[in-house]
């Protein structure tokens, strides 16, 4: 179909081509908003929507000029709610699907005016009446989706008989109307991270794919944020302990790279569930040890005071936590506290976490508040760190030296 | 010979599931991913060449391809271990470099010989190639003294003086690799003086760099040159060529080893040559998701294309690819709508006549590697980088298939 047809006829709605125009009749309710505003909310299988409904994509004519205002589907996005109505037994979505019909649709009341059910003077019961027709192409179809095109989409391709879904629906005959009301509901602030890290532990079943890999890493941080055996106790700044010095995101990384190439690794649980109590005591090891080996003075003070409270001291120590334990020895045989703080004492002297200048032996001087926690700094850090480590192991300062080769 | 495969973090997911294109969230990159000579036997390469850009990254930019984690790992658990070379049949070695490409636009090398010891000794390599700056142009005719050569001059002596340096440093540190020159050059006679200096030094491996461009008979006039002044013991190695027909001349002029990604590349960027079998290389059948495309999916935002409309032609290219596989249809209307989709998102070259000799002789059928026995018609498809890939090591076992026929080996 090209576009100077399709501009044409949307223009003339009322006589679309061929076939003869059939009424769905879906009870509705209808409720009074604005002065005249009414919006009808009603219930229909999401796979009959696309006979009355299509998706108005933005695009310029040959004119340049606007038609139109939703993206193309957001495949992947598409995919996940698909898989979730496929795969879960028990799929839910609650929130309606926003419509915005042209004035060829019409609510018929069940009550004749006067004669209303009791303590509602903003909404009545009646039949949403759409026309429908087999032959239209999607300009001549009654109804736009104005919000909710991912979720229609999803239970259109999904392999499922039906699915009821919620429709909340207004009639204009204005797209400039669709326009804003789609601005309006696609422009809301999404949830802030933290907030959704603080729930992911508690949370389960339906989640997209990134959260649900997310989940042990936070589930590790709340308990090393709330265990009473935890050296972190309350030290992890969340929404709900803002007072914490260490900012979650710091704790999440430190956590995730140990998870995929460090000791954390070993007990993701590659048939069964991950250990998360195995994590635990390594990680609250390794703390205690740091606490203890560092001391008061770099411990629980604001980053900008200690870098050791920092993203950059987080997880370049957490770095260390990985070889140290990989140096111990393989499987669960873990080193306990005493163990993590003798190999940590090769490297104090060398950290400059609330003073002084770091050796990095580039030439330059690294003022100790010069690290910053972005990934060079912490690259910088990691590698120095760890170097020393090493060169502790080789000439066997305190530990008997140990080769790979 | 020795054939040494570049890593550039190239392995398949196992778990990768071709219908639904999905994999296993869990998955851990690396770790649960094979590499080529896990996939294949024989592995289809004697060693990896592994460069300190890739993995470290350069000064100037991040250009590493490892996260900070996987690169940690590699240095505490070793190449050994984190390349999981014994896990196949063939026990395979390491050779570092520097991966010189990467700065060759900077004035001077970016790390210094002790930081590259470092990367060495420290992921426990087999043999290191010293810091080196390289030399892009072949001026044959160009002396010494002439002043076009002079950033030429400066470029060699810069990694003269460092393989000089590597050389000290490795002996005075006791380092557990071999350590290996390089050559660089702009004419036969300037490749040979270097030879000259590297053996003085005490190089008994020597690798030939800034090769990569030059035809075959450019590459034989300097092998002819530093056979001149090559010691009977000294073995070269050829950075970055691949040309398996003169492998068996290559090996009388002293060459021992060499390296290319040229086999796995082509599977995925070359116009034609994507599919190599003993005989010929054939054209996989182009078939980008429609998210894939970056010219598509511009068309499609801009609402130029409708699609549901692309959608519905990839579905079609795909199931119709899968049916001809399995006899439901013939080769007709899968080059329709190989045709019909490739006016969407292509609408310029017209690969028909190829794609009907790819989909008549059906090569993925008489392929013996694993890959092509498991993934079938999936591996001669061009979509996304785990059908690209494993292509890509299809290519590399039948280039070791070719190398062992050249240089007269058995293959059985």
């Amino acid at each position: 179909m090209t576009r100077i047809r399709a501009t044409a006829r949307a223009a003339d709605k009322n006589t679309p081509a061929g076939g003869a125009v059939q009424l769905l009749r879906v009870p509705a309710l209808e409720i009074r908003q604005g002065p005249t505003r009414r919006l009808y909310t009603f219930a229909i299988d999401g796979k009959k929507v696309p006979q009355f409904a299509a998706v108005s994509r933005v695009r310029r004519d040959e004119q340049k000029q606007l038609h139109g205002y939703q993206r193309p589907e957001v495949l992947n996005h598409v995919a996940a709610i698909r898989r979730y109505i496929e795969s879960d037994d028990n799929p839910l979505l609650p929130n309606a699907i926003v419509i915005a019909f042209d004035e060829r649709v019409k609510f018929v009341p069940a009550t004749t005016p006067g004669n209303e059910p009791e303590g509602t003077g903003y909404v009545r019961t009646g039949t949403l009446q759409v026309p429908i027709n087999h032959l239209w192409e999607d300009v001549d179809k009654p109804g736009f989706i104005v919000d909710g095109q991912q979720r229609c989409a999803a239970i259109r391709d999904a392999s499922v008989d039906a699915f009821p879904i919620c429709v909340t629906a207004f009639i204009t005959g204005e797209h400039a109307d669709q326009r804003s009301q789609f601005i309006l509901v696609n422009s809301t602030k999404p949830l802030p991270k933290g907030l959704i890290h603080e729930l992911l532990p508690t949370a389960s079943g339906a989640l997209p794919t990134p959260l649900r890999v997310r989940q042990l890493p936070a589930t590790v941080l709340e308990r090393l944020n709330y265990d009473e055996r935890s050296p972190l106790q309350h030290m992890i700044q969340t929404p709900t302990n803002p007072t914490g010095v260490i900012k979650d995101n710091s704790v999440l990384k430190m956590v995730e790279n140990s998870i995929s190439d460090g000791v954390l690794y070993r007990f993701r649980g590659d048939d069964a569930l991950p250990n998360v109590g195995l994590m635990f005591t390594v990680l609250a090891n390794f703390w205690t040890a740091v606490r203890d080996v560092f001391g008061e003075e770099a411990w629980n003070k604001p980053p900008r005071k200690s870098r050791l409270m920092h993203g950059a001291g987080v997880i370049s120590m957490g770095f260390l936590m990985d070889a140290i334990a990989d140096h111990h020895g393989p499987g669960e045989d873990l080193p306990d506290a005493n163990e993590f703080a003798a190999a940590l004492k090769t490297v104090k002297d060398d950290c400059r976490w609330t003073g002084g200048t770091w050796d990095f032996g580039d030439g330059v001087v690294w003022r100790w508040n010069d690290i910053q926690n972005t990934p060079r700094d912490i690259q910088r850090v990691t590698d120095f760190l760890l170097g020393r480590y090493r060169a502790s192991l080789t000439t066997g300062n305190g530990r008997k030296a140990k080769r790979r080769r | 010979m020795k054939f040494f495969f570049p890593d550039s973090q190239d392995q398949v997911d196992p778990s990768f599931d071709f219908i639904t294109e999905e994999r296993d969230p869990f998955r851990v990159r690396q770790r649960d991913d094979l590499y080529a000579h896990e996939v294949l036997q024989p592995a289809p390469f004697d060693g990896l060449l592994v460069s300190k850009a890739i993995v470290d990254g350069t000064a100037a930019a991040s250009t590493g391809k490892y996260t900070v984690a996987q690169r940690h790992r590699l240095y505490r658990q070793g190449a050994q271990a984190f390349f999981r070379l014994n896990t196949g049949s063939t026990q395979l070695k390491i050779m570092g470099d520097c991966g010189a490409f990467s700065y060759v636009n900077e004035e001077y090398p970016p790390y210094t010989v002790d930081e590259v010891i470092d990367f060495y000794d420290g992921c426990g390599f087999d043999y290191g190639i010293a810091v080196d700056h390289v030399i892009f142009q072949y001026e044959p005719t160009v002396v010494r003294t002439d002043p076009r050569a002079a950033e030429w001059v400066r470029r060699q002596e810069i990694t003269l003086t460092l393989a000089a340096d590597f050389w000290k440093r490795c002996s005075a540190r006791d380092v557990h690799f071999t350590p290996v020159g390089v050559a660089q050059g702009w004419s036969p006679e300037s490749y040979a003086d270097a030879i000259t200096t590297l053996q003085r030094i005490g190089y008994k491996r020597i690798a030939l760099g800034g090769m990569v461009p030059l035809k075959t008979y450019e590459i034989l006039a300097c092998l002819r040159a530093i056979d001149n002044v090559r010691n009977r013991n000294t073995q070269l190695h050829l950075l970055g060529v691949s040309r398996y027909e003169d492998i068996p001349t290559f090996t009388s002029h002293g060459v021992t080893s060499f390296d290319s990604t040229s086999p796995f590349r082509q599977a995925f960027k070359d116009d034609k040559d994507n599919y190599y079998t003993p005989k010929r290389n054939y054209i996989a059948l182009r078939v980008p998701q429609v998210d894939g495309n970056a010219k598509l999916k511009k068309r499609i935002q801009s609402g130029e294309i409708q699609q549901d409309q692309a959608l519905r032609l990839e579905r079609t290219a795909l199931q119709l690819l899968r049916q001809y596989d399995t006899g439901q249809v013939d080769a007709d209307p899968v080059l329709e709508a190989l045709q019909a989709y490739s006016a969407v998102w292509d609408g310029k070259s017209d690969r028909t006549a190829q794609y009907r000799q790819t989909l008549e002789d059906r090569p993925w059928r008489t392929c013996g590697c694993t890959i092509c026995g498991t993934v079938g018609v999936e591996v001669i498809i061009f979509r996304g980088s785990e059908r690209n890939k494993r292509r890509g090591f299809h290519n590399l076992y039948v280039f070791g298939q070719r190398l062992r026929a050249q240089l007269g080996k058995d293959d059985s």
